[in-house]
């Protein structure tokens, strides 16, 4: 306990004790991992083949932009590049899906959320 | 004294206004799509919904959520009895004997008793929960911050401990999503910490923002790593096919019954959840049943006891929420989240504060069930049929739903940024297999935990005893260590045996 126990734990109280467990945890796995033999599965790395690594980093790398675009092109028009983005560049879909999804989905939010839940989305300097 | 019968008048009342059926409504449908729909999972569904119940009031807004939870348990059967296909985790087991069933040319039978049996053990566990609940919560009224820092303790050792394959991950899960909700304001003392003069962080991480980005965005992920195989079933479904027969009733009778006590009382304990309750029952089932060498070539005993245990599971989680405010689960740990964001406590005084909104919940829950078996019966042909959307047209839309629903909720695009960095943590995390479960309900219960343990500590002047020597938290805290300790078990047993061997 520390020595300001009569006016009970402060505000590190927890964080500190927090970081202790922790530590001792991770000793701990580390430890246990260091010390059992290596099974088949170990052999193999967890992370995916190229395809998939190079798929899923395109949708982070969008989503990333997307939020970041999003107060200067608009809710609407950002939202619509971004699915265009999803369905072309990772799903490699052809063009007419690909706009057939993008104009419904963006279409369909819209009207939920900015007409049924009346949420003011961003907009653009042209206002949309 | 309260009165169970008023109160149901009154919960009836509530929940069968308009709008609160419409949602009921739109909950259970929303949440047997989800249920049918591969890859995407009821908490995801549920912390998806969170920021479109925002204009609702709370009590619609949680008869929605709940209508998801257990609509989903409903839903999730019917792939893994088509196509092989758990639609949610809570359906693995069905698999077993349903798939087999129709293989064998009875999907009809064995979707019938899915359904049915859901609807038996969901009423039967609403029931107990309108006569448990209320004299819990009397008896939780009566806690202090010891209790509640062991009773919020349990569930989060309870969680790790049973949650997942690697229990110690599990621990250093739920000690990060502590160590994430101290971020912000320290409500004693006023000190920011963890902040980096960061404005948007001085309220705490967002719990909206975490949910989805752990839930939704990691699923969605692992989705394109592994795409998800698209199955089609042509078996034949007739409304009239659909019921079983007198044998197949006869034969599961009492595997509805068990699975409904198991998954009812295993549900109440914090951190068991649908998914462990419907393995559990399937055990049982089989090793009372006299001809256990039959489970798993397509017995209906092996669908009935599963399917009537998860729905029965969605019950009980109810309890521990609604009269202690501790989730059993991730799904429920979401919907505690959203009801703080909705201004409501939930704890005890729920019962006393909003009696409209706990039996108004209740009420709408008993509506729900049958609503969930008129839609799962005869309509179970247009399920079927939805599975053929693919999933590259889902995609962009759960995660622009997932992005606006974020924006939506505070108006503020850091929370989009919370979570697009929990999409990315969730992700590495089931990668390396840390379960998320825990980590999301310690940011939930974080301020909780804090507030109770820094209070009895205050009260007993810094001495850790206080937790040991009042009774109620006492016995928790018992209960809490033994589970915390419960993964060392088998390890210390098997150094004995050995030792024992060498000997």
């Amino acid at each position: 306990m520390p020595a300001s126990a009569t006016f009970g734990p402060g505000p590190a109280f927890l964080p500190f004790w927090l970081a202790v467990i922790l530590a001792i945890f991770a000793t701990i796995l580390f430890v246990s991992a260091w010390r059992r033999q290596a099974t088949e599965k170990d052999h193999h790395s967890i992370f995916p083949g190229k395809t998939a690594l190079i798929a899923i980093t395109l949708v982070m790398v969008g989503l990333g932009v997307y939020i970041f675009l999003i107060e200067v092109l608009g809710y609407l028009s950002d939202t619509f590049l971004f699915i265009v983005f999803l369905m072309k560049a990772v799903e490699r879909e052809k063009w007419p899906l690909t706009l057939m999804v993008a104009v419904c989905t963006t279409a369909l939010l819209f009207f939920t959320f900015q007409f049924l839940l009346k949420i003011t989305l961003p907009s653009n300097m042209f206002g949309f | 004294m309260y009165n169970i019968f008023d109160n149901m008048i009154m919960g009836f009342q509530v929940a069968t206004s308009w709008e609160n059926l419409l949602f009921c409504f739109i909950g259970v449908l929303i949440g047997t799509l989800i249920g049918v729909l591969p890859g995407i999972g009821p908490t995801t569904g549920i912390a998806i919904l969170i920021p479109v119940t925002f204009g609702m009031s709370a009590t619609t807004a949680i008869i929605t959520m709940a209508g998801v939870y257990y609509g989903a348990m409903y839903g999730g059967s019917t792939t893994s009895i088509l196509i092989n296909l758990p639609g949610e985790s809570a359906s693995v087991v069905t698999m077993l004997d349903g798939y087999q069933m129709a293989k064998k040319g009875r999907p009809g039978p064995a979707l019938g008793m899915a359904a049915l049996a859901s609807f038996i053990a969901g009423t039967f566990s609403i029931i107990m929960l309108t006569l448990l609940a209320p004299p819990l919560a009397g008896y939780a009224v009566s806690f202090g911050p010891p209790e509640y820092f062991c009773l919020t303790f349990m569930g989060l050792t309870l969680v790790s401990a049973l949650g997942g394959d690697n229990p110690l991950k599990a621990y250093i899960s739920s000690v990060l999503g502590l160590l994430i909700s101290c971020v912000g304001i320290d409500a004693i003392s006023g000190v920011s910490r963890f902040t980096y003069d960061n404005m948007n962080l001085l309220d705490g991480v967002g719990f909206i923002g975490m949910a989805i980005g752990l839930f939704a965005v990691a699923e969605i992920l692992e989705n394109i790593e592994e795409p998800i195989k698209q199955v089609f079933s042509d078996a034949k479904l007739g409304f009239l096919n659909l019921f079983p027969s007198r044998q197949d009733w006869k034969d599961s009778f009492g595997a509805i019954w068990r699975g409904s006590f198991l998954g009812f009382f295993i549900g109440i304990l914090p951190g068991s959840g649908a998914t462990l309750c419907s393995f559990i029952a399937y055990a049982v089932e089989k090793k009372l049943s006299k001809h256990p060498e039959k489970f798993g070539t397509g017995v209906i005993e092996g669908v009935a006891a599963p399917e009537g245990a998860n729905n029965a599971a969605a019950g009980g989680g109810m309890v521990p929420l609604l009269t202690l405010g501790i989730p059993s689960g991730g799904a429920t740990a979401v919907m505690l989240g959203a009801l703080m964001i909705h201004g409501l406590r939930p704890g005890p005084m729920l019962f006393t504060t909003n009696p409209e909104f706990v039996w108004g919940l209740i009420a709408s829950m008993y509506i729900g069930n049958v609503l969930l078996v008129i839609l799962n019966m005869p309509l179970i042909g247009i399920w079927v049929q939805l599975l053929k959307v693919p999933y590259k047209v889902l995609m962009p839309l759960i995660l622009t739903i997932a992005a606006t629903g974020i924006f939506a909720t505070d108006n503020n695009i850091f929370d989009m940024w919370i979570m697009f960095f929990f999409g990315v943590v969730g992700y590495l995390m089931r990668k390396l297999g840390f379960p998320e479960a825990p980590m999301v309900l310690a940011l939930v219960l974080g301020r909780m935990v804090e507030m109770s343990l820094r209070q009895s500590l205050t009260i007993s002047h810094g001495s850790l005893s206080i937790f040991f020597t009042r009774p109620i938290s006492g016995v928790i805290m018992v209960v809490a260590l033994i589970s915390l300790f419960s993964p060392l078990f088998p390890i210390l047993w098997n150094k004995y045996k050995g030792r024992e061997a060498a000997a």
